[in-house]
């Protein structure tokens, strides 16, 4: 093995394989330490990821703050300052508003099937059974498969005329034939594209929400709950005193996670209905692609986008503070 | 099992619960597969077995057929998008493993001072939402001279692989026995060489896993694809058969089903057998 340098002054006279005395004088002196040189090396390694990162991402941001209060346009380079007047565009723009609520209606009402199947489908597989890991792997692939992959299957069974979710319910006698009143319409009529959307987003998301209760599931040692059963607490003391407390950060985590991949995601909406039909399912993130790339306003766009960070920000201030209580 | 009053055996007990709980699945691998069956017996299907309201949908009418894929490689760029794809990833690939891996190690091992703090942004940045960097990325994009080049992909994935792929690393250097790198130090080698020789070689499959995620999360992307690539032959899958392949009001559904399973599949199987540490990765050590 070849012998980098290897400890400082003191220590290398005792050492067999330290390097020649007169080589190691015409180093600098801050090299001579140990400290520093493990110093040097660590910020050397953490260097490329620190910068890419910064460069595009931290700058990228403060630029964005910069493109909002600014005229800046796909066409013309320069751009010059124009305060708050994008923002007070957006907020005089009806469609902003719209698209504000559906955001916010989105975001809860997704988050409620979410919790409620993800927490059902989590104490399934809690259980033993034969062929759990089969089951396991086919639940998730909605979460695995590309999602704008994935939508483009929705848009079928979504279909207009050839929906197979309206064969299914037109069979089972819910439902008249096509062009009948009660022939639901999946993404033309209002309120159903919105639902429409919305479930992709559950269907997508719902083993995910599983998967992370899962993980906290497991992650209680057995003997706790045992010493809580001994202890004579009922299921559902143990469950609510016990379990719910130790798993709380992972369930935090697995939130946030999904509160900010959906207020951001744009591609469901984006493929299924572009926002129609009028604004029925116009969302923040939809809404700033068309402003900012397809009409190329980028400071208006910027400015819409931005928009989602006070939405972001109790899940972004939530998941740091639980980052910094961690073990470590 | 002869008379029904008899005690109920262990074994009885079991089948019963097992009815149970896959009575319990179920709906939920209905609901979770359903979409993806849809979408594979599409692919298949002639063309008119897809508008024949009066059979059932389920199966085929008609001999299933590969025209689909046919149609998809002789007529579109569908070739060209799969080549995209890989060359995309293998690069993003590479630039997180030489950036993310030296990174993970220095914030796991070095004691550096603020490695915490260091660790903990770089992650979050993992959570600013493309939604709010694409508009100053495109502008990045465009004095790098990349618009309209699959290349303005390959600079921009890695603002999300690297933070979660150090992250990743971080975790699993953490794993690795402190005494393992003193023996090498001991043994004469230097920083580097201990790294080298003797970290990076137990550590191969946590640089595997940050490999295949690297893969895997540049494949889910779709926003940065739809707004930095306009033409037709440089668009990645996820973003080339939504864009390309859906022209007005005509779908062709048979080819459009059969480029999202070709690509979406192996995909979905790959990031399966990894979901785990995935998982792990964000949720961390906190449950221990």
């Amino acid at each position: 093995m070849t012998a980098g340098p290897a400890g400082d002054g003191a220590e290398s006279a005792t050492r067999a394989a330290a390097p020649p005395v007169a080589r190691r004088s015409s180093l600098p002196a801050w090299w001579r330490s140990n400290t520093s040189r493990r110093l040097a090396f660590g910020y050397l390694l953490l260097a490329p990821a620190a910068l890419y990162v910064a460069l595009l991402v931290g700058i990228p941001f403060l630029f964005s703050l910069y493109l909002a209060v600014s005229d800046a346009n796909v066409g013309e380079p320069v751009a010059t300052f124009v305060g708050l007047e994008n923002f007070r565009a957006a907020w005089e723009m009806e469609t902003f508003w719209i698209a504000l609520r559906n955001s916010v209606v989105f975001l809860v009402v997704a988050a409620v099937f979410k919790s409620l199947l993800g927490t059902s489908l989590a104490f399934l597989l809690l259980q033993n059974f034969k062929g759990k890991k089969l089951v396991r792997g086919l639940v998730v692939i909605p979460f695995t498969l590309p999602i704008s992959v994935s939508v483009l299957s929705w848009k079928w069974m979504y279909d207009s005329q050839f929906s197979v979710i309206n064969w299914g319910l037109h069979k089972a006698g819910l439902i008249g034939g096509y062009g009948s009143e009660s022939w639901p319409i999946w993404l033309g009529q209002p309120h159903l594209a919105l639902l429409a959307c919305i479930g992709v987003n559950v269907w997508r998301s719902f083993p995910f929400s599983a998967i992370v209760l899962l993980a906290g599931f497991t992650s209680v040692p057995t003997e706790v709950l045992d010493a809580a059963r001994v202890d004579g607490c009922t299921f559902f003391q143990r469950f609510r005193h016990v379990v719910t407390p130790m798993i709380f950060p992972i369930l935090i985590i697995g939130f946030l996670f999904d509160t900010v991949f959906t207020l951001s995601d744009l591609s469901v909406v984006y493929l299924l209905t572009q926002g129609g039909p009028g604004n029925a399912t116009q969302i923040l993130p939809v809404l700033a692609y068309q402003i900012g790339i397809q009409a190329g306003s980028l400071g208006r766009g910027a400015a819409i986008a931005l928009m989602l960070v006070p939405l972001l920000f109790p899940a972004l201030f939530l998941m740091l503070r639980n980052l910094k209580r961690r073990d470590w | 099992m002869t008379a029904v009053a008899a005690p109920r055996t262990h074994r009885q007990k079991e089948i019963r619960r097992h009815l149970l709980l896959y009575a319990g699945m179920t709906p939920f691998l209905f609901i979770a597969v359903f979409p993806i069956y849809w979408m594979a017996i599409t692919a298949f299907k002639q063309e008119s077995d897809l508008y024949r309201m009066g059979n059932i949908p389920f199966w085929f009418n008609l001999p299933p057929t590969l025209k689909n894929f046919e149609t998809l490689f002789y007529q579109t760029n569908y070739g060209y998008w799969i080549i995209n794809t890989l060359t995309i990833s293998a690069w993003v690939a590479l630039i997180t493993l030489v950036t993310a891996v030296p990174a993970g190690y220095a914030l796991a091992r070095l004691r550096l001072p603020g490695a915490e703090n260091i660790g903990i942004a770089i992650f979050m940045t993992y959570l600013v939402p493309g939604i709010i960097l694409f508009l100053p990325l495109s502008r990045v994009v465009a004095s790098l001279g990349l618009q309209d080049s699959w290349w303005a992909l390959v600079v921009v994935y890695p603002t999300f692989t690297i933070p979660f792929c150090t992250w990743l690393m971080m975790g699993f250097f953490k794993t690795v026995p402190m005494e393992m790198e003193e023996a090498a130090r001991v043994d004469g080698c230097g920083q580097l060489g201990a790294l080298i020789r003797v970290i990076l070689p137990v550590s191969l499959p946590g640089i595997l896993t940050s490999v295949i995620f690297a893969f895997t999360l540049s494949m889910q992307d779709f926003l940065y694809g739809l707004a930095f690539v306009a033409p037709g032959d440089q668009k990645p899958v996820p973003v080339g058969v939504p864009t390309e392949l859906i022209r007005g009001d005509v779908f062709f559904w048979g080819s459009i089903m059969a480029a999202a399973l070709l690509v979406g599949l192996p995909v979905a199987i790959l990031y399966n057998f990894f979901l785990d540490k995935f998982i792990q990765g964000i949720t961390g050590g906190v449950g221990k």
